[in-house]
């Protein structure tokens, strides 16, 4: 029982690294009907750009928690301009030429120039993130939790909350909302949709830019941390419903928790197929996701 | 008319002695990868060969000429090393080839110098079959050589420190899934077969995850004593995070990947205490070996090497290699070959004394007494067990084969 508990936790806090990636990929999804596959670089270049500036703060003799938080921000940032430099240069055009496939290339190719960028920045070795948090392990009950594993959970749903809430209260939020559920209408509403999406794919970016500084002190940070992280959570984006807040959580809970038992009680080797099965499921049975909502598309 | 032809001789003669003087350099090739995430390993590999090189010039070089390397950064992708190669060969005409880190992008590459019947010489990469690939009498000649443990002798140092010398029963293996991990893998399991030991779990992960609870509890609860393991650095130090998260503390013994700076910096104090076979450790209990941590550390200005082993073998390659082209007296890949098959004089390196190190038959350097069990102690690798290289242990050589 104890075992099952220690995975479970373990699963979750792998899961919330995945869900709210896939948050990131559904921010665009829903007000453009565009994705970033360069969200793993999203998020990897946010894990590096944080790094520099954790490790340029903690050099002017701040403690690590102080200069985990003075970097927040220069990492929000970050994400945003990163994210309207992709809207421009790979979706704006694609989009406006009614190109079917075009962004989906021009996205790729982004994220493969940034990878290639950050190689020659800060090589291609695995480097150790500073963790605010003490890294020794709390036990709870018969678990054991690593600190930054809580951080994770709960800074991924503090992230989610605050897009939520921004949406919900603000009237650039309602103006994304309007754009998200009927782009035309929002048109002729007045509404500049195109700004919309250029500023969703900056939220977007900046929330895998954070999820990056999130995560790095528990995976280690370096070019390569976004390459399977992005697919993981694609597929979680897939399971859960590319339309759907909710969804995305509870399908990085089921990705990771799956992963982490099939581990334990089928074989390590096996860890990764019962997810991708998963997928193949979700695909041909309900396709718009577990909780997304069918979307009739006129031809 | 006769004057004329006087003249012309006179001149070809004066020209082909000016040349002579010039004395064209001797074109080595260095492949490694220079770049990610075996960069340290090549780097220091490549450093180790850059001192080698210019202490020999400084000496007058090998046959009156000096040693010039063409490096090139293979960044540990066989489809570029494979370039690399036939660049190297056809192009810049090298005369031999020192380098490898990966025991792919070896296996992809040191095909083409065996087919223009140029020499290599391995100097990190540990895979067993590197030096198997071109075996007499189905080729004519190997042209491979290697200055590395390889995983055969890896693998079983490390069953005999865990069985044997720290009496553990119950060893668990994690290996990564790259074909380094696998092969490794089934060596350990063989040595461990021979001392009638079955390992109680035995997992797998992949290059990059980030969470080895299952991997770790499935070694708990088969009562596991020691973990051995077969993975880099990044991976290693997961498992070394991951074990103190589950507040689980069994000893880590594995290849020689677990000096990896990667592994050292990011496992910090979880890291302690790791095991892994060295050829080479970074203390100076040589005049030799203190000679040269000197030069490194003055020529590139470090403290710490970053991975010692591969700066030792690397240099030490080099002096073989010279000691070769001198004996053969030309650089032709054949009588190189032949003269590495049966050196006669002695090659003080900094890993060992090369008394006949190869032979028509063996092309491996290292033999499994000459590597040591170092240790992860206060962020540097120092020697396990310091008995073994007290005394007249501190040189072990390869025993001599009749």
């Amino acid at each position: 029982m104890n075992i099952l508990l220690q995975l479970v936790v373990s699963g979750i806090a792998v899961g919330m690294i995945y869900g709210v990636i896939a948050f990131s990929y559904q921010l665009t999804f829903v007000t453009s009907k565009t994705l970033n596959f360069g969200q793993g670089e999203a998020l990897m270049l946010g894990a590096l750009v944080g790094l520099t500036t954790i490790n340029f703060l903690i050099g002017q003799a701040l403690g690590n928690w102080l200069a985990y938080l003075l970097m927040l921000p220069v990492v929000f940032v970050f994400g945003m301009a990163q994210g309207t430099v992709v809207e421009w240069l790979g979706v704006r055009r694609a989009v406006e030429a009614k190109s079917e496939a075009g962004w989906i290339m021009a996205t790729i190719a982004l994220g493969i120039i940034f990878r290639n960028l950050a190689e020659n920045i800060w090589g291609r070795d695995a480097l150790r993130f500073p963790s605010p948090l003490p890294e020794a392990a709390l036990n709870i009950g018969p678990i054991r939790v690593q600190p930054m594993e809580i951080a994770i959970v709960l800074g991924a749903l503090a992230m989610m909350l605050a897009v939520e809430v921004f949406n919900r209260r603000t009237i650039y939020g309602k103006a994304v909302v309007a754009t998200a559920n009927d782009k035309d209408a929002a048109d002729l509403m007045g509404i500049n949709t195109r700004r919309v999406i250029t500023f969703s794919y900056a939220l977007s970016s900046t929330t895998a830019a954070l999820a990056g500084v999130l995560i790095a002190p528990v995976t280690l940070t370096g070019a390569t941390m976004g390459a399977a992280l992005g697919l993981k959570a694609f597929a979680v984006a897939i399971i859960g419903g590319l339309s759907s807040g909710m969804g995305v959580i509870v399908g990085g809970l089921i990705l990771g928790i799956t992963e982490t038992l099939t581990g334990y009680y089928i074989s390590t080797g096996y860890k990764d197929v019962p997810g991708l099965v998963l997928l193949l499921l979700v695909l041909s049975l309900k396709p718009s996701g577990l909780f997304g909502r069918a979307a009739i598309k006129k031809v | 008319m006769r004057l004329k032809w006087i003249l012309t001789a006179a001149a070809v003669s004066f020209a082909m002695a000016g040349a002579a003087i010039a004395a064209d350099p001797i074109k080595i090739g260095l492949s490694g990868p220079f770049t990610g995430g075996s960069s340290s390993m090549g780097v220091s590999m490549r450093d180790g060969v850059k001192l080698a090189v210019a202490e020999i010039n400084k000496n007058g070089g090998v046959l009156g000429r000096p040693l010039v390397l063409v490096e090139r950064d293979d960044e540990a992708k066989n489809e570029v090393s494979v370039q690399i190669a036939q660049e190297l060969i056809n192009k810049e005409e090298v005369i031999a080839t020192l380098g490898f880190i990966n025991t792919g992008v070896a296996l992809a590459s040191q095909r083409f110098y065996q087919e223009a019947e140029i020499p290599v010489i391995n100097n990190v990469a540990t895979g067993t079959a590197i030096t198997q690939q071109f075996l007499p009498p189905k080729d004519k000649a190997n042209y491979i050589f290697r200055t590395s443990a390889n995983d055969t002798i890896q693998s079983a140092m490390i069953a005999e420190e865990a069985v044997k010398r720290q009496g553990f029963k119950k060893p668990a293996i994690l290996a990564d899934s790259t074909n380094y991990g696998q092969l490794g893998r089934q060596d350990l399991e063989k040595a461990l077969a021979t001392m009638g030991i079955k390992p109680v779990a035995t997992e797998k992960f992949n290059i990059g995850d980030t969470d080895m609870t299952a991997q770790l509890l499935r070694a708990k609860e088969a009562g596991a004593d020691v973990i051995l393991t077969y993975a880099i650095g990044p991976e290693l130090a997961q498992i070394a995070n991951g074990m103190a998260k589950l507040g689980w503390k069994v000893p880590m013994i594995g290849s020689w990947t677990l000096s990896m700076a990667s592994f050292i910096d990011t496992a910090g104090a979880n890291g302690e205490g790791a095991m892994m076979p060295q050829t080479f450790i970074q203390l100076g209990d040589t005049p030799k070996r203190k000679a040269f941590i000197d030069a490194y550390q003055a020529a590139y200005k470090v403290d710490r090497i970053p991975s010692p082993v591969s700066a030792a073998q690397g240099y030490d390659s080099v002096y073989l290699l010279a000691a070769a082209i001198t004996q053969a007296g030309s650089t032709d890949g054949k009588k190189v070959r032949e003269a590495l098959e049966n050196l006669k004089t002695k090659v003080e390196g900094v890993v060992t004394i090369y008394d006949k190190p190869f032979s028509a038959t063996d092309h491996e350097a290292i033999t499994s007494n000459i590597p040591v069990f170092g240790v992860v102690k206060g962020g540097r690798v120092v020697a396990a067990h310091p008995e073994d290289i007290a005394g007249d242990k501190a040189v072990r050589v390869k025993p001599a084969t009749n």
